[in-house]
C-alpha cells in the first residue's frame, strides 16, 4: 500500500488530497493535513475521489467512426486518421475552419501543449476551454 | 497488578529493540513525510526513517483495521460466478507510537466488530497486531483525552505502554504478547527505580493540568440520559454540516461503512465495502424515498447521540476518544466539542 | 475575467484563501460558496465566528445566504443596479476612501457624476429589495478595512456579465478594499484548473501569461522558441464555435476534455454545430454527450494516471503526481497533443516530461517564470506571479499598484436581462451548479455510489407558494418549458428560491436543462447568459 500527494480533480479550491494505491488499483483518497487548502478535511466528494478511476465506463480503446458506429482502433490509426483530417480542413478551408476545445480539467502543461500546437501546427487562434460556463 | 511486568528502557536501545522487533513482524509507526504530514507508515528501513513522536499521527489506526476500501469478493458474470476473495492473510504487525485515545478506540472497535458474530477480516488483522502506545506527556492542540478517560496514560488494553522520561522510557507490559516481548528482549532494559516511578507519577500529573480545552463530556452524557436536547440545537448544528463525511472518516470509533458492487469492466467487478457516514441523508433513505431522518434538522443527530448517549449507556463510556481530530476540520465549524459545549453552557450560562 | 482585468489590469483572485479567513467583512456575491467551493466556505465561516459580518448577494437563500447578518435577495440580473445603489449610499454617507482613490484610481470623477444623477429608491426598486437593507449593507462594507469580495458565476453568467465585475471592483476601489491583505475582489475559480487554462492561454485572444497578441517583441519570442509564425487575428470563443448551427465556418472540431454537448447553453444549436462538422476528435476518460458524436474519440489517461500542474483559484501553481500506470490503453493528453503534433510536422512536440513542458512555459511566460518542478514539490506550490528561481510567489495581487498601473473606475449601467417573464412564460430560470454532491456534467461524481445516493437525480426548486397555486407536490415529474425546449424534471419544495423564480442544475444528461437557456452572451466577455431565462411549469398528466 503507498500513499501518493496529488491535488484534487474537482474544484478551484485545489484540496492536497492523498490516493491510496494497492496493487495499481487506487482504493481510497484522504486529505493531507499540512496542505494549505485542504488543511486535514475534504468535501464529500474529495473523500470519494478515487471511486471513478476504475469506473468501467472509461473509455478503453480509440474509437474510429466506421459506417456510422464508433469501432476501436489502434492507436496509430486514430491518430494518423485525425492528423490527416486536420490537415485536410486546413488545405481546403484555411486554418481558420479549425477550431479547438481545451479543457479547464487538464494540466497546465497540457493546456499550454494544445494552444502551441493549435497555433503553431494548425495556424489558427481558435483555441478556448469552459472558462465561462 | 500482579502479572503487570514494568521495565526501563535507555533511549539509546529503542533502535535496536525495534529492529529486533521487525525481523519478526511488520513494523508501523508515525513518520512525518516529505509533505510535512505525519503519517502512520509501515516501515522498512530503520537507518532512513525517521519515527516522529513529536506529533500527532494524521489518521488514527482505523484504516488499518477496518481500510477506507476493502474488497469482499470478486465477480464474473459470465458462468454466473462469484469469486470470494479470501481476506489478505493478514500480516503480524507490530504498531509503534500510537496514543493512548487511539487505542481505546481499538478497544471500542473490537466491541463492535465482535458483535453478533465476529467479523474475520477484522478479527484477523487485530490477531495478527501488537499495539505499543507512548503516553502523552504533552497533549495536542485539539485533544480532550482526560474528559473521554481515554488518556493521557493507561491502565490497560496496550501490548506495552512507553512512557517518556527524558533519557529513558517507563515500559509497562500488558498481558500476554506484550509481557513475552520484554521477557525475550530483557536485555536491553534495566530495572525501575523508586525515582522513575516517582517522575512517571509527577509527569502523569502534569500532563493532565496541560489541556487546552475544557470539553464537559462526563457532564454532557449524564444530561443525555435525562432529557432530549432541545431542538434548536440540532437545528443549529444541521445548518452548518455540508455534509462532507470527514468527521465520521478520520473518527477513529466510527465505524459505519456500506457494500457495494462495483464494475470494473462489462463483466467482471468487486464487491467492496467501504466506510460510510450516518451524517448523510442516504444512509437512512428507504426504497420508495421516504426518510424517517430529516436531514436538514437532523444531520449531526445520530453522531451524536450515537457516541454521548446510546454508547454511554451500554458500555458505561462514550465512544468519543478526545482524540480532537474531528476538531477543526468541520466547514461549519460544529463538531462534537461545539455540541458539547451548547448542550453544557445551556445549564451553567 | 474581461471585467477584471479592464479594471485592475489581472482577472485573477487578488488575494489567498487563507486570507479570507482573517477578513472583517465578506461580501459574498453569485457564489454558493459552501456548496461549490467548501474550503473557502469554510474559511469564510470561521471568519464569521470570529466576530466578522458576511453579506451575501443571491437571488436564492443559499446556505451561504443562510449564514448571513444581511441576505441582499435581488431580482435575478439586477446586479449592478444593486452595486450602484450601494455605492451612491457610500458617497451619501462620506465612506468614500478619497486617499486611495486619488493615489491609486482614475475615472472616478465620472463615476461619481453618474452615481450622483441616480435616484437611490428607483435602483432598490429594481432590485426589489427594501433600501434601508441595501444602505445597511453598504455602509457595513465601507466601513471596515478588511473587507473582501468574493463573486462567482452568478455574477459573470449573464449578458451584461462584464459589466456586473466592473460594478463589484468599482465598489472595492470606492472603499480602498484592494491592494492589501484580507481586503480585495476574488473570482472564484469553479473547474480544478480553470485558473491554469487561461493563464495558459486556451483562450482565443491572448498568449500564455495573459500576453497580447498584437506586440510584436512578444510575438517574435514566442515565433522564435516555437520556430513558426503565429496567427495575427483573434480567435473565435467557445461559444462562438460550437453555436455556429449549419454552414458555419468551423468544419472541423478537437475537443479535449470537454463536454460542451451538455454544459453549453441552448443545447440543440450545440449538437446541430457538431454534427454538422467534417471531422470532430474527442478525448476524454467517458464517452460523453459530446465523444458520442465523434469521429475519433481518444481515450485518456486520469489525474490518477498523470503528473503535470494545476494552478488554483489563488494562483497556486501545484504538482500533481502519478498514483498509478494508465488504466487498460489510455494514454495522458499530453502524448495524445504531442503524437498528432509531430504526425502534422510541428516542431517543438518531443517532450520527454512534463517538467521539461514546464521549462518551455517558464521561459516564455515571464508570471511563471519561476515555477520550477523542484520548488513546486518543496512548497505545496507557488502562487503567481512568480518571475524567477528565488522569488517566493505572490499572496496577494496589486500591492503598491494595479497590475494595469492605476484601477480604473468605469460607469456601469442596470440593463435588464435579455428575456423578460411573460405572460406565456412566466417563470424565471436560474441554473448553475446546484449540488454540492455533483460536480459540472457529473461524468465522474456519478461513478460514486455514495455520491449518486445522496443526490440522485435532478430537482427543479420551486417555492411553495408557487407549488401550493399550480397543485405540485413534492418529487412530482413536471415539465418545464422555454421558447427553446422542454424538460422533464422532478420538482423541490423549497424556500431557498424566492416565488416566480425557478432553479435547477444542469448535472444530469436526462435532463438537459441548457435546451433551455438562451444563448444570448456578454459581448465582452461571451460569457452566456445561464443564470436568466423565463420559463413555463406544466403538471404532466397521467391519464
Amino acid at each position: 500500500m503507498q500513499d501518493i500527494l496529488t491535488i484534487c480533480n474537482y474544484c478551484g479550491c485545489g484540496c492536497g488530497v492523498y490516493l491510496s494505491v494497492d496493487n495499481d488499483q487506487v482504493v481510497g483518497s484522504y486529505p493531507s493535513k499540512n496542505h494549505p487548502i485542504s488543511r486535514g478535511n475534504l468535501c464529500s466528494k474529495g473523500w470519494q475521489l478515487h471511486e471513478f478511476i476504475h469506473s468501467d465506463k472509461r473509455l478503453s480503446s480509440p474509437l474510429l467512426r466506421k459506417n456510422g458506429s464508433l469501432q476501436e482502433v489502434s492507436w496509430d490509426e486514430a491518430l494518423d486518421f485525425t492528423a490527416a483530417a486536420l490537415m485536410t480542413a486546413k488545405q481546403q478551408y484555411g486554418p481558420d475552419s479549425i477550431g479547438v476545445l481545451s479543457s479547464a480539467k487538464c494540466s497546465n502543461e497540457e493546456n499550454y501543449l494544445l494552444q502551441k500546437l493549435t497555433r503553431a501546427g494548425l495556424g489558427t487562434n481558435n483555441i478556448d476551454h469552459c472558462a465561462r460556463l | 497488578m500482579i502479572d503487570l511486568k514494568e521495565l526501563i528502557l535507555p533511549k539509546d536501545n529503542l533502535i535496536p529493540l525495534l529492529r529486533k522487533l521487525s525481523k519478526d513482524a511488520r513494523l508501523v509507526a508515525p513518520v512525518k513525510n516529505d509533505h510535512g504530514d505525519t503519517l502512520f507508515t509501515a516501515i522498512s528501513d530503520l537507518d532512513t526513517t525517521e519515527i516522529d513522536l513529536a506529533n500527532q499521527p494524521q489518521a488514527s489506526l482505523k484504516p488499518f483495521f477496518l481500510p477506507q476500501q476493502e474488497t469482499l469478493a470478486h465477480y464474473q458474470i459470465s458462468g454466473d460466478t462469484y469469486q470470494f476473495t479470501a481476506p489478505k492473510a493478514a500480516e503480524d504487525t507490530i504498531f509503534f507510537g500510537v496514543r493512548s485515545c487511539d487505542l481505546t478506540a481499538l478497544l471500542y472497535m473490537d466491541l463492535i466488530f465482535s458483535k453478533p458474530a465476529k467479523d474475520t477480516s477484522y478479527y484477523d488483522r487485530r490477531s495478527h497486531s501488537l499495539i505499543i502506545t507512548l503516553g502523552c506527556n504533552q497533549p495536542f492542540a485539539n485533544c480532550f483525552c482526560e474528559a473521554t478517560n481515554s488518556g493521557p496514560y493507561l491502565e490497560y488494553g496496550y501490548g506495552l505502554q512507553f512512557i517518556d522520561l527524558g533519557d529513558r522510557y517507563y515500559v509497562s507490559a500488558g498481558r500476554g504478547k506484550g509481557a513475552d516481548l520484554l521477557k525475550k528482549w530483557g536485555y536491553f532494559f534495566c530495572e525501575v527505580q523508586e525515582e522513575d516511578q516517582r517522575i512517571r507519577y509527577q509527569l502523569f500529573l502534569e500532563a493532565r493540568g496541560q489541556f487546552n480545552r475544557n470539553i464537559q463530556l462526563a457532564h454532557a452524557c449524564h444530561k443525555l440520559q435525562k432529557e432530549e436536547v432541545p431542538e434548536e440545537i440540532w437545528e443549529q448544528l444541521a445548518e452548518r454540516c455540508y455534509d462532507c463525511g470527514g468527521c465520521a472518516y478520520v473518527c477513529p470509533t466510527c465505524t459505519c461503512f456500506s457494500v457495494d458492487d462495483k464494475p470494473q469492466s462489462r463483466d467482471s467487478g468487486i464487491r467492496v465495502r467501504s466506510w460510510d457516514a450516518c451524517t448523510s441523508g442516504g444512509f437512512t433513505r428507504m426504497a420508495g424515498g421516504h426518510n424517517p431522518v430529516d436531514r436538514s434538522r437532523h444531520a449531526l443527530k445520530r453522531r451524536f447521540l450515537h457516541k454521548l448517549k446510546y454508547d454511554f449507556a451500554s458500555h458505561g463510556k462514550a465512544s468519543c476518544t478526545g482524540c480532537g481530530r474531528c476538531v477543526d476540520i468541520c466547514f461549519g465549524g460544529v463538531d462534537i466539542t461545539r455540541f458539547i459545549d451548547l448542550l453544557t453552557r445551556q445549564e451553567n450560562p | 475575467m474581461v471585467g477584471l482585468a479592464t479594471s485592475f489590469g489581472s482577472g485573477a483572485m487578488t488575494n489567498s484563501i487563507a486570507e479570507l479567513e482573517e477578513a472583517d467583512v465578506l461580501l459574498i456575491t453569485g457564489s454558493n460558496t459552501t456548496e461549490t467551493h467548501p474550503q473557502i466556505g469554510r474559511n469564510i465561516l470561521r471568519a464569521v465566528d470570529r466576530g466578522a459580518k458576511l453579506l451575501v448577494i443571491d437571488p436564492r437563500r443559499t446556505d451561504i445566504a443562510r449564514q448571513a447578518h444581511i441576505h441582499l435577495a435581488l431580482r435575478p440580473g439586477t446586479d449592478i443596479a444593486l452595486i450602484n445603489a450601494m455605492m451612491r449610499v457610500i458617497l451619501d454617507e462620506n465612506l468614500a476612501d478619497d486617499l486611495f482613490i486619488s493615489m491609486r484610481t482614475e475615472n472616478f470623477i465620472q463615476l461619481r457624476d453618474y452615481l450622483h444623477r441616480l435616484d437611490l429608491a428607483e435602483l432598490a426598486a429594481i432590485t426589489e429589495i427594501d433600501i434601508n437593507t441595501i444602505r445597511e449593507a453598504a455602509c457595513i462594507y465601507a466601513r471596515s478595512s478588511k473587507s473582501v469580495i468574493c463573486y462567482c458565476l452568478g455574477v459573470t453568467q449573464h449578458t451584461c456579465g462584464t459589466d456586473n465585475v466592473q460594478a463589484v471592483a468599482n465598489l472595492a476601489m470606492l472603499t480602498g478594499n484592494v491592494e492589501k491583505k484580507h481586503s480585495g475582489v476574488d473570482p472564484l475559480r469553479g473547474q480544478n484548473n480553470v485558473q491554469g487554462a487561461c493563464d495558459m492561454a486556451a483562450l482565443p485572444a491572448v498568449l500564455p501569461g495573459y500576453q497580447s497578441l498584437e506586440d510584436m517583441s512578444i510575438r517574435a519570442r514566442f515565433e522564435a522558441v516555437w520556430q513558426r509564425p503565429l496567427p495575427e487575428n483573434a480567435g473565435k470563443s467557445l461559444t462562438e464555435m460550437t453555436h455556429a448551427g449549419k454552414d458555419g465556418p468551423i468544419r472541423a472540431m478537437f475537443i479535449m476534455g470537454e463536454n460542451p454537448a451538455l454544459s453549453d447553453p441552448h443545447l440543440h444549436r450545440v449538437e446541430e454545430t457538431l454534427e454538422q462538422l467534417d471531422f470532430l476528435a474527442v478525448s476524454d476518460i467517458f464517452l460523453t454527450a459530446t465523444a458520442k458524436l465523434a469521429h475519433v474519440v481518444f481515450p485518456a489517461a486520469s489525474f490518477a494516471e498523470k503528473g503535470g500542474t494545476i494552478t488554483n483559484s489563488e494562483r497556486r501553481v501545484q504538482l500533481c503526481r502519478r498514483a498509478i500506470p494508465p488504466i487498460h490503453d489510455c494514454r495522458p493528453d499530453s502524448e495524445i497533443i504531442m503524437e498528432l503534433g509531430r504526425r502534422m510536422g510541428c516542431p517543438g512536440m518531443d517532450f520527454d516530461s512534463d517538467a521539461e513542458i514546464m521549462e518551455e512555459i517558464s521561459l516564455l511566460t515571464p508570471i511563471y517564470g519561476g515555477m520550477h518542478y523542484d520548488r513546486l514539490a518543496e512548497n505545496h506550490g507557488l502562487q503567481w506571479p512568480c518571475p524567477d528561481r528565488s522569488h517566493p510567489g505572490t499572496e496577494f495581487l496589486h500591492k503598491y499598484y494595479f497590475a494595469r498601473g492605476k484601477g480604473q473606475f468605469t460607469i456601469t449601467r442596470h440593463q435588464e436581462p435579455y428575456e423578460k417573464a411573460a405572460e406565456k412564460y412566466p417563470f424565471t430560470l436560474v441554473t448553475g451548479r446546484g449540488s454540492y454532491h455533483h460536480y459540472h456534467t457529473a461524468t465522474m461524481t456519478r461513478n460514486s455510489r455514495r455520491l449518486v445516493r445522496e443526490y440522485p437525480q435532478a430537482k427543479l426548486e420551486i417555492h411553495k407558494d408557487d407549488c401550493r397555486r399550480l397543485n405540485i407536490a413534492d418529487g412530482e415529474m413536471v415539465e418545464l418549458h422555454s421558447k427553446r425546449g422542454i424538460v422533464r424534471i422532478s420538482a423541490q419544495i423549497t424556500d431557498r428560491v424566492k416565488p416566480g423564480t425557478v432553479f435547477s442544475s444542469f448535472h444530469f444528461f436526462e435532463v438537459p436543462i441548457n435546451q433551455l437557456t438562451v444563448s444570448a452572451m456578454d459581448p465582452k466577455s461571451k460569457c452566456p447568459e445561464f443564470k436568466v431565462c423565463s420559463a413555463a411549469i406544466k403538471k404532466v398528466n397521467h391519464d
